[in-house]
C-alpha cells in the first residue's frame, strides 16, 4: 500500500499543481458557460449509469443545462447507438462505450469525438485528468485520439468459498495449477458442489479467458499472426477448457454471468471466476457474505496480468454541441462525482478516490468489500485491457476464441485442431482492412 | 353441440382429462413466473426450486420506484391501440376484397413486411423518420407497429371471409347492394370471431414488440416492453423484478383476451342468417 | 337487367373492391419500399473497417454462397422450422378442439389457456433459461424426481434445436389454437346435425367433416407461424446466443450479429434479403395450399 499512499499524498498533488500552473485554465472555468443547452445522453442501464444518474439534478443545477437521458439494457443500447451512428445523426451527444470491445471499431468508423484537447484545456481545476487510471486512459486512446473518459473499473476476479476450502484442507490458491489441484480435491471431498464455474458461452468466454492467457504469458497476436497455437496459447486453452469440462457445471457452454452468479450465490459452486461487477448480485440475500474470499485470478508463469476494463463516456462526433457535451462528461467523471458513485458500490477508476477515507470506511464495513477493493487495486495497477484480439474486428474475434474453448469443452476437437481452426479464422480477421 | 349417443359420458370425461392435461402443461411455467415475482431475486434461482415461501411484494414496489412504469404503460397502450385500430381499419376491407376476388397478391404484399427480419427496417426507418422529424412521436411508432398488425388482421380474417358462401353475396348483389354495403352489413357480423381473434393477436404482437420502439421512440414515448430488458444485465440481473415486470406487462393482453372471449364463444353462425 | 347495365355494375364492383384493398396496399408500400430498396443497395456495397464504403457488385452474395456459416444457419433454421411447425399445428388443432368442447369454461380461464404467447419473448427466454438450467432449474429437478437421467437441454449441441422447438411450441401452440378456434366457431352447425343423424362417431366426424372444413384456417395458421419461425431470433438470442458452438445459429441470429456486432452492414443486408426470399418462397408455397383447400 505504500506506493499507493505515495501516489495519493505526494505524487498526485504535485502533478496536479504542475498541471494547474502548466496550463492556466482552472481559475476562469465557468460551469455555467452552456447554460440553457440540452445534452442528450444514451446510457447503458447498468449500475454504473444508475449510480451516476442519481445525481442528475446536481449536474443540471451546477451547469444550468438540461440533461436528457435515454437508458437501455446494454445490447439494446448498442443496437440503438449503432443505428443512430450509422445514420450520422446528431440525436445523441454523449454515450457510454466499452473501449475494450468496440473502441477500435468505433474509432475506425469515426464515431468518437477527440477529447484530448478538451481534457487538457477545458477543465475545472478539480478535475484532475491525470488522476484517472492511466491504463484505462491508454485503453481508450486510439490513433492518438482520446475517445472516452473512464467511468469505472472492473474486471474478472476469483471468488471462492473459504468454508469449503477449509473443509477440504485447502489454502488460498496462489497459482493456476493450485486452482486445478483445488478443484480436484473439492470434487473428491464434496460432491454436492461444483468445484469451478466460469464463462462458457461463446461470445462471453474471451472476457475471462484473456486473463488466464495473459497470466500464463501467452498473447493473441505475434508477428502479425494469430498466436493461439503457440505453446502458451495451447496451454491456456487446455487449462481453461479442462477446468470447465472436468470441474464445471453441466451445461457450462451456455454459462455467462447470470448463471454463474446464480450458481455461486446459491452455494452450489466452490470457485467462481466472474466479473467484479457481480459482487452485489452474488451477495444478494446475504448467504455468501461471510464465506467468500476474493482475489485476482491466481498467477501463471507470467505472474498476474488481470484483465481490467471500464465503461467510458464518449462524445459523438456527429454531435452539434461537443463542447457542451464535454461539460457533462467532465462532470460525470470528476473526482467528486466518482466518489459519490463509489459509495454506491461503483469501483472508481481513480486511485485518489479509492483511497478516500469516506470510501475506505464503506469498504471496511465488510471483509468482502475490502477484498474486492484490494483485488481491484491489483487490477488497476497490473491490469491489461486486452479482451479478445486488439483489432477492429474485436467482437468477431471473441467468437472464434469462444468457439475454440467450446470445441474443447464439448470434446469435439483436440487442442491442436481447435487452436489451428481458430488461428486460421483469426488470421483472416486480422488481415481484414 | 356434438353429442354421439352411447359414448357421451366417456367423451366428456376424455375431454376433461385433456383439458386438465393441457392446462397443466400450458400454465405451469406462467404460474412459475408469477410465483417468482413474489420471491426475492436470489430465491428465484434457488435450487431445489422452492414452492413454499413467504411472498413479498417488494419486487413490485421496487419496480414502480425505479421505472416510470405507468407512463411507459400509457405509451404502450397508445401505440398498441393505435396500431391495432389502424390494422383493423385497413385490414378488414382488404381481407374482404382479397377473399371476394380470390386475388392474393395484396395479402402477400402486406405479409412481406413480416417476411423480412425486423432489423432490416431499423436503419432505413430511423433515417426516414428523422428526416421528417418524427423520431419519438407516437405517429412513427403507430405506423411502424401497424406494419405488423395489418398482415395479422388480413390473414386471420381471410379464411373467415372465405367460409361465407358466395350465395349470400350474390343474393345481396341482386338486391342492388354495393360491395361496401355487403361488407359492412352482411359479411362483418359473420366474421365476428375472426375479428375478435385478429384483434387479440394484433394487440399482443404490437404490445410485445420492442425492436421498432428501440430506435423510433425517445425518453417520452418509450414503451413498456423496453423496460423488461432493464433487469437483465451484468451486475444488475434482478430475477424477481424481471418476473414482476413480466407479470405486469402480460396483464393488459390477458385482460383484453378475457373481454373479447364473448365473441369467440358465441359469434353469429350462418344458420341464423339463412332463411 | 340488360347486359350493359350488368357490366357497369361489374366494373363498379371491381373498382370498389380495388378501393377496399387500396389503403392496405398503399400503406404497406409506403412503409417498406424505402427500407427494401435501401437494403438492396446496401447489399451491393462493401464496408471497410474505417467505414469507407465502395460498390462491390455481387461480392456479398458470392461470399454468402461460399459461407459455411450461412449454409449451416440455413440448416438450423429449416430444422427448427419443420419441427416447430409440425408440433404447433398438431397440438394447436388438438388444443382448439379441447377448448371448443369446453364450452362452460369461464372466460378468464380460457384466456389463461392462450396466455403463453402473450408473454414477452425476452421474459419467456429468461424464464426457460432458468427452468432448463441443468443445475439450477426445475426441469432436471422434475426429471430426477421421476428417476430419469438429467439433460443438458439448451447446452447440448444435439438437443438444443429440439429444446428450442419445445419452448417455442409451449409458447405458440395456444396462438395456433386461438386461430383454429376462431375457425371452429364459424363452422356451420347444419353439417354436424346431418352427421349426427347419420350416426357418425365423433372421431369420424372430425376426420371426415371438421378437418377438411378447418383446413383453410389451419393453413392460415401455418402461414402466420411460418413467417415467424423462419425468422427465429428472440429465444435463441436470450438463451444460447446461437450456441453451443453454432448449433442454434439461425439465419436471423447470424445476420443480426454480422450487422450489429461485426459491423459488416453490406454482408448483413445480403443475408437479410436472402432470408426474406426464403420466407417469401415458403409463404408462396403455403398460399398455393390455401388456394387448394379454400376454394
Amino acid at each position: 500500500m505504500n506506493a499507493r499512499m505515495f501516489a495519493a499524498r505526494i505524487a498526485l498533488p504535485v502533478l496536479a499543481v504542475i498541471a494547474f500552473t502548466g496550463e492556466g485554465r482552472a481559475a476562469d472555468f465557468d460551469w455555467k458557460k452552456f447554460q440553457g443547452k440540452t445534452v442528450t445522453f444514451l446510457a447503458n442501464n447498468n449500475p454504473v449509469a444508475q449510480a451516476l444518474l442519481t445525481y442528475k439534478d446536481d449536474f443540471e443545477k451546477q451547469t444550468g443545462m438540461t440533461l436528457k437521458v435515454d437508458g437501455y439494457q446494454e445490447q439494446q443500447m448498442r443496437q440503438r447507438l449503432v443505428t443512430v451512428m450509422n445514420a450520422h445523426s446528431d440525436e445523441v451527444d454523449v454515450f457510454m462505450t466499452l473501449p475494450s470491445r468496440e473502441g477500435e471499431q468505433f474509432a475506425a468508423a469515426g464515431w468518437y469525438a477527440d477529447l484530448s484537447a478538451m481534457a487538457k484545456n477545458e477543465v475545472a481545476k478539480e478535475y484532475d485528468p491525470a488522476g484517472l487510471s492511466q491504463a484505462l486512459l491508454k485503453a481508450a486512446t486510439f490513433g492518438g485520439k482520446l475517445t472516452s473518459m473512464p467511468m469505472n473499473i472492473e474486471g474478472p476476479i476469483f471468488y471462492y468459498r473459504t468454508d469449503i476450502f477449509k473443509k477440504c484442507g485447502l489454502e488460498q490458491p496462489k497459482t493456476i495449477k493450485e486452482v486445478e489441484a483445488a478443484a480436484e480435491k473439492i470434487k473428491a471431498c464434496d460432491s454436492s458442489v461444483t468445484p469451478f464455474v466460469s464463462r462458457g458461452l461463446k461470445p462471453a468466454v474471451a472476457y475471462t479467458f484473456s486473463n488466464m492467457l495473459h497470466n500464463i504469458g501467452g498473447s493473441y497476436i505475434a508477428g502479425g499472426k494469430s498466436n493461439l497455437c503457440s505453446a502458451k496459447g495451447k496451454e491456456a486453452l487446455d487449462i481453461y477448457s479442462r477446468l470447465l469440462r472436468d470441474f464445471g457445471p453441466p451445461g457450462v457452454v451456455n454459462y455467462s454471468f447470470q448463471q454463474i452468479s446464480a450458481l455461486y450465490r446459491g452455494g452450489r459452486a466452490a470457485m467462481s471466476f466472474e466479473s467484479s461487477n457481480e459482487l452485489r448480485t452474488v451477495m444478494d440475500g446475504g448467504a455468501r457474505l461471510k464465506d467468500t474470499a476474493l482475489i485476482p485470478f491466481p498467477a501463471g508463469e507470467a505472474g498476474q496480468v488481470p484483465t481490467v476494463i471500464g465503461w467510458g463516456m464518449a462524445v459523438s462526433s456527429y454531435s452539434k454541441q461537443p463542447d457542451a457535451a464535454w461539460y457533462f462528461v467532465q462532470w460525470a467523471t470528476s473526482p467528486a462525482v466518482q466518489k459519490k458513485m463509489a459509495l454506491q458500490g461503483i469501483a472508481p477508476p481513480r486511485p485518489s478516490v479509492a483511497t478516500d477515507p469516506e470510501y475506505r470506511k464503506w469498504i471496511d464495513e465488510e471483509p468482502v468489500r475490502k477484498e474486492w477493493q484490494a483485488a481491484l487495486d491489483v487490477l488497476a495497477t497490473k491490469g491489461s485491457s486486452e479482451v479478445g484480439y486488439p483489432i477492429v474486428a474485436n467482437p468477431e474475434s471473441r467468437e472464434f476464441i469462444g468457439q475454440a474453448v467450446q470445441d474443447l469443452i464439448l470434446k469435439q476437437k483436440s487442442v491442436d485442431q481447435a487452436c489451428a481452426d481458430a488461428d486460421k479464422a483469426l488470421d483472416a480477421l486480422i488481415a481484414q482492412k | 353441440m356434438l353429442d354421439a349417443p352411447t359414448t357421451d359420458r366417456w367423451i366428456r370425461r376424455l375431454n376433461l382429462l385433456q383439458l386438465v392435461l393441457a392446462g397443466i402443461i400450458i400454465m405451469t411455467p406462467t404460474v412459475w413466473m408469477v410465483l417468482s415475482s413474489l420471491k426475492p431475486s436470489f430465491e428465484v434461482t434457488a435450487y431445489p426450486p422452492t414452492l413454499v415461501f413467504t411472498p413479498t411484494l417488494s419486487n413490485y414496489v421496487d419496480l414502480t420506484k425505479t421505472t416510470p412504469f405507468l407512463s411507459y404503460a400509457l405509451n404502450s397502450l397508445i401505440v398498441t391501440i393505435g396500431s391495432t385500430a389502424l390494422g383493423l381499419l385497413f385490414g378488414i376491407p382488404a381481407a374482404f376484397a382479397v377473399s371476394w376476388t380470390r386475388i392474393s397478391w395484396p395479402a402477400i404484399l402486406t405479409l412481406a413486411a413480416r417476411m423480412a427480419p425486423g432489423t432490416l427496417f431499423l436503419l432505413p426507418w430511423y433515417v426516414m423518420f428523422r428526416q421528417i422529424g418524427m423520431i419519438g412521436s407516437y405517429t412513427a411508432l403507430i405506423l411502424s407497429h401497424a406494419v405488423i398488425t395489418l398482415p395479422i388482421v388480413i390473414w386471420v380474417l381471410l379464411p373467415s371471409f372465405d367460409a361465407i358462401p358466395r350465395s349470400v353475396f350474390e343474393a345481396a348483389q341482386v338486391d342492388g347492394c354495393s360491395v361496401t354495403r355487403i361488407l359492412w352489413r352482411i359479411a362483418l357480423p359473420l366474421v365476428a370471431s375472426g375479428i375478435a381473434v385478429s384483434s387479440i393477436l394484433a394487440f399482443v404482437f404490437s404490445w410485445n414488440y420492442f425492436l421498432f420502439a428501440l430506435v423510433l421512440s425517445n425518453g417520452d414515448t418509450k414503451t413498456l416492453i423496453a423496460s423488461a430488458f432493464n433487469f437483465i444485465g451484468e451486475g444488475s440481473t434482478q430475477w424477481g423484478a424481471l418476473m414482476a415486470a413480466a407479470t405486469l406487462i402480460a396483464l393488459p393482453p390477458l385482460v383484453l383476451a378475457a373481454l373479447v372471449q364473448r365473441w369467440l364463444v358465441s359469434g353469429l353462425t350462418l344458420g341464423a342468417v339463412k332463411g | 337487367m340488360s347486359d350493359s347495365a350488368a357490366t357497369l355494375t361489374q366494373d363498379r364492383q371491381r373498382l370498389e373492391l380495388s378501393a377496399l384493398s387500396a389503403p392496405a396496399v398503399i400503406f404497406t408500400v409506403a412503409m417498406i419500399a424505402f427500407p427494401v430498396i435501401y437494403t438492396v443497395w446496401l447489399s451491393f456495397q462493401s464496408f471497410s473497417s474505417t467505414g469507407n464504403q465502395s460498390f462491390a457488385g455481387l461480392a456479398n452474395y458470392s461470399k454468402l454462397i461460399s459461407d459455411h456459416e450461412f449454409w449451416h444457419g440455413l440448416w438450423v433454421t429449416l430444422a427448427l422450422y419443420v419441427l416447430s411447425l409440425a408440433l404447433q399445428l398438431v397440438f394447436g388443432v388438438w388444443l382448439a378442439l379441447v377448448l371448443f368442447h369446453a364450452k362452460r369454461l369461464p372466460g378468464i380461464v380460457r384466456s389463461l389457456f392462450i396466455s403463453p404467447f402473450m408473454m414477452p419473448p425476452v421474459v419467456a427466454g429468461m424464464m426457460w433459461l432458468v427452468i432448463l438450467d441443468p443445475s439450477l432449474g426445475a426441469a432436471n429437478f422434475i426429471l430426477q424426481s421421476l428417476g430419469l437421467p438429467p439433460s443438458d437441454w439448451l447446452a447440448s449441441p444435439t438437443w438444443v434445436i429440439p429444446t428450442v422447438a419445445l419452448i417455442d411450441t409451449w409458447q405458440w401452440t395456444p396462438y395456433v389454437a386461438l386461430i383454429v378456434l376462431g375457425g371452429l366457431q364459424s363452422l356451420p352447425p347444419s353439417v354436424y346435425e346431418a352427421a349426427q343423424i347419420d350416426g357418425a362417431s365423433p372421431f369420424k366426424t372430425f376426420q371426415r367433416i371438421t378437418l377438411p372444413l378447418l383446413l383453410p384456417t389451419i393453413v392460415t395458421a401455418a402461414i402466420l407461424r411460418s413467417v415467424d419461425l423462419l425468422r427465429f431470433f428472440d429465444i435463441i438470442y436470450i438463451t444460447t446466443q446461437g450456441g453451443p458452438g453454432n448449433a442454434s445459429n439461425t439465419l436471423n441470429v447470424y445476420g443480426f450479429r454480422v450487422g450489429f456486432e461485426f459491423f459488416n452492414i453490406g454482408y448483413a443486408s445480403a443475408l437479410m434479403l436472402t432470408l426474406t426470399a426464403i420466407v417469401f418462397g415458403a409463404v408462396l408455397a403455403c398460399n398455393r395450399l390455401r388456394g387448394a383447400v379454400a376454394w
